[in-house]
């Protein structure tokens, strides 16, 4: 398949695919913006995200380990804005819709959703760095997805 | 005397206006302001009686207004207000009182309680003593732009973001154009998907709107710390831009306290009328919704409440307006026991969430919310103040409560019928 090279395709593409692929492409993301994020439990809800056979349990778990994550990060009201701590919240709510149950999902998709979320988090980074890596955050995530399908077919 | 005490003492005369003396003079200790207060009904600490939080300024009163004060301070029968006493009162004052107005609501003789704290405010900064969080808030408010600090570029990038998100842009310094969006920092850092989701709405109803880059700012601290200058700054940076831009309306966004400061207080502090409108984002979206503007597709068929944001409800009176737009995309909306004017406070605003000082007893008061989520057996909260969303995620989180909770502008961009919903 050509390379994916605009957001019309990659949100249609995305929303193409299964649901677990989609959590496994969210995972994906999340993977290249990781170590914008210092929590552990980062890397285990990705694990579950990762898991096509993941009980309703696990996946419940790893929702909660999410949203912990997310609440441990967000800047308090009034706080003094740190950007580089911020991209971590972002990484968590991208972690967070990477597990979120079906009732639950938002519009695009949990793997768009993630996608975004990454993107804000290297936007928080360049907000922090004055480096605009937004644009080539979003690149990646469409390599990852050309060649995710890629091996598909294969 | 202390410089300090003595600046805050002046500072007790200044605000000691009609109102306040005939508050103080009409209370009848009937107690029914305690029963009113979540700091006091979820600790049953008989301090945080709301009338009590503000004795100082009473006692104040009393000994400087009063003949019967004048001779009880006379002969020794009641003591000056000192230092170590306004010192003690920052728990009070600050940390246990969220400035919602529930008691305000309940006062059998009318006393604006609520009122009467945040004049009470006043007196404990100008004394130097309300909190660090406060006050590094209202600094940066006042030298930066915004109480956490989010600089022009911040904002810039989030809506680069945005824009590449939705394919739609988002207007900086638009002339004449209807509406001026205010944000909160707490949106701007924590929550983008309101910008998207006002992108979205605002491009399906057809309505012009931009943000103003030197005043996109709607967090007012000076309300929440107490110190009517400072209000008066912030509130003037936005006005100063409406009037440049000419636009017709300022909309107040999902943050409770900004509404009051923008919509209510601020004519009275810069001392003239607006020449343009200033409504909240429910507002708007509702007219928007009463005129056929908002197409929206499929229904939330999840079990869910609205917590109303007190400085919107209460003090603000948009009510109807969320639960209009509720019934357009849910379709399994309760309410809880008390709401809409009567809601209780999620126990977080009024700068308590900003005061760190204060985090043990916010949620404290946060298991009076749990009670009235507990009764309905919910699948989500939906609120429209961040500063609500996050205490209330929070207070959901710590728990152990499954609870997601979600912005009503979302919600409802969520719904929206649209050309296209990509990104360019």
């Amino acid at each position: 398949m050509s390379r994916i090279s605009n957001d019309i395709e990659f949100r249609q593409t995305l929303g193409q695919l299964e649901l677990t692929q989609q959590r496994r492409l969210a995972a994906m993301f999340i993977e290249s913006v990781i170590s914008l994020s210092g929590d552990e439990r980062i890397g285990r809800v990705l694990k579950s995200a990762n898991n096509p056979d993941a009980s309703v349990d696990e996946m419940a778990r790893a929702l909660k380990e999410a949203k912990t994550a997310s609440l441990y990060s967000y800047t308090r009201c009034g706080a003094e804005a740190d950007w580089r701590e911020q991209a971590g919240y972002f990484v968590a709510r991208a972690a967070e819709a990477a597990v979120m149950p079906e009732g639950q999902i938002r519009s695009g998709g949990p793997a768009w959703q993630a996608a975004m979320s990454c993107r804000m988090a290297r936007t928080c980074l360049a907000i922090d760095t004055g480096e605009d890596a937004e644009h080539q955050e979003s690149e990646t995530q469409y390599q990852i997805l050309t060649d995710y399908l890629n091996e598909q077919k294969t | 005397m202390s410089a300090t005490l003595d600046k805050g003492h002046q500072v007790f005369r200044e605000v000691m206006d009609a109102p306040v003396a005939s508050f103080f003079s009409s209370c009848v200790s009937c107690g029914l302001c305690a029963e009113a207060c979540l700091f006091y009904t979820e600790t049953g600490n008989p301090r945080y009686t709301p009338i009590y939080k503000v004795e100082p300024l009473r006692r104040f009163w009393e000994q400087e207004f009063t003949l019967l004060g004048k001779l009880k301070k006379v002969v020794g029968l009641s003591k000056e207000v000192t230092d170590e006493e306004l010192v003690e009162w920052r728990e009070l004052a600050y940390d246990a009182c969220s400035l919602c107005g529930r008691c305000s609501l309940v006062c059998p003789v009318g006393i604006d309680i609520a009122g009467v704290i945040r004049k009470m405010r006043e007196g404990m900064v100008a004394s130097g003593n309300a909190p660090e969080g406060l006050i590094g808030a209202a600094t940066r408010a006042v030298n930066i732009g915004s109480p956490m600090g989010v600089k022009l570029h911040a904002v810039q990038a989030q809506a680069r973001h945005v824009e590449k998100a939705t394919g739609l842009e988002i207007p900086f310094d638009r002339e004449g154009v209807e509406y001026m969006m205010l944000m909160s920092s707490m949106e701007i850092m924590n929550y983008p998907e309101y910008l998207e989701a006002v992108a979205r709405i605002f491009h399906q109803a057809g309505k012009s709107w931009t943000i103003a880059s030197d005043a996109f700012e709607a967090t007012n601290s000076g309300i929440q710390i107490g110190s009517s200058d400072i209000a008066r700054v912030l509130v003037s940076r936005v006005v100063d831009a409406a009037e440049r831009l000419k636009v017709q309306t300022v909309i107040s966004p999902e943050c409770g306290h900004a509404y009051t400061a923008i919509r209510w207080d601020g004519p009275n502090l810069i001392g003239r009328a607006y020449p343009f409108k200033v409504k909240h984002i429910l507002e708007v979206l509702d007219e928007f919704r009463a005129a056929g503007l908002l197409k929206t597709e499929g229904l939330d068929e999840t079990r869910l409440t609205y917590h109303d944001p007190c400085q919107i409800a209460r003090r603000g009176g948009v009510i109807e307006q969320p639960r209009n737009l509720l019934n357009m995309v849910a379709s399994n909306f309760v309410e809880m026991t008390d709401h809409g004017k009567m809601n209780w406070c999620c126990g977080a605003g009024g700068g308590v969430s900003a005061n760190e000082e204060a985090e043990e007893i916010k949620m404290k008061a946060f298991k009076r919310k749990k009670a009235q989520l507990d009764e309905l057996n919910l699948d989500k909260l939906v609120t429209a103040c961040a500063n609500c969303r996050i205490q209330l995620e929070e207070g959901v989180e710590k728990n152990h409560m499954e609870l997601p909770v979600v912005g009503l502008t979302e919600l409802l961009a969520e719904h929206l019928v649209e050309d296209s919903k990509e990104g360019s």
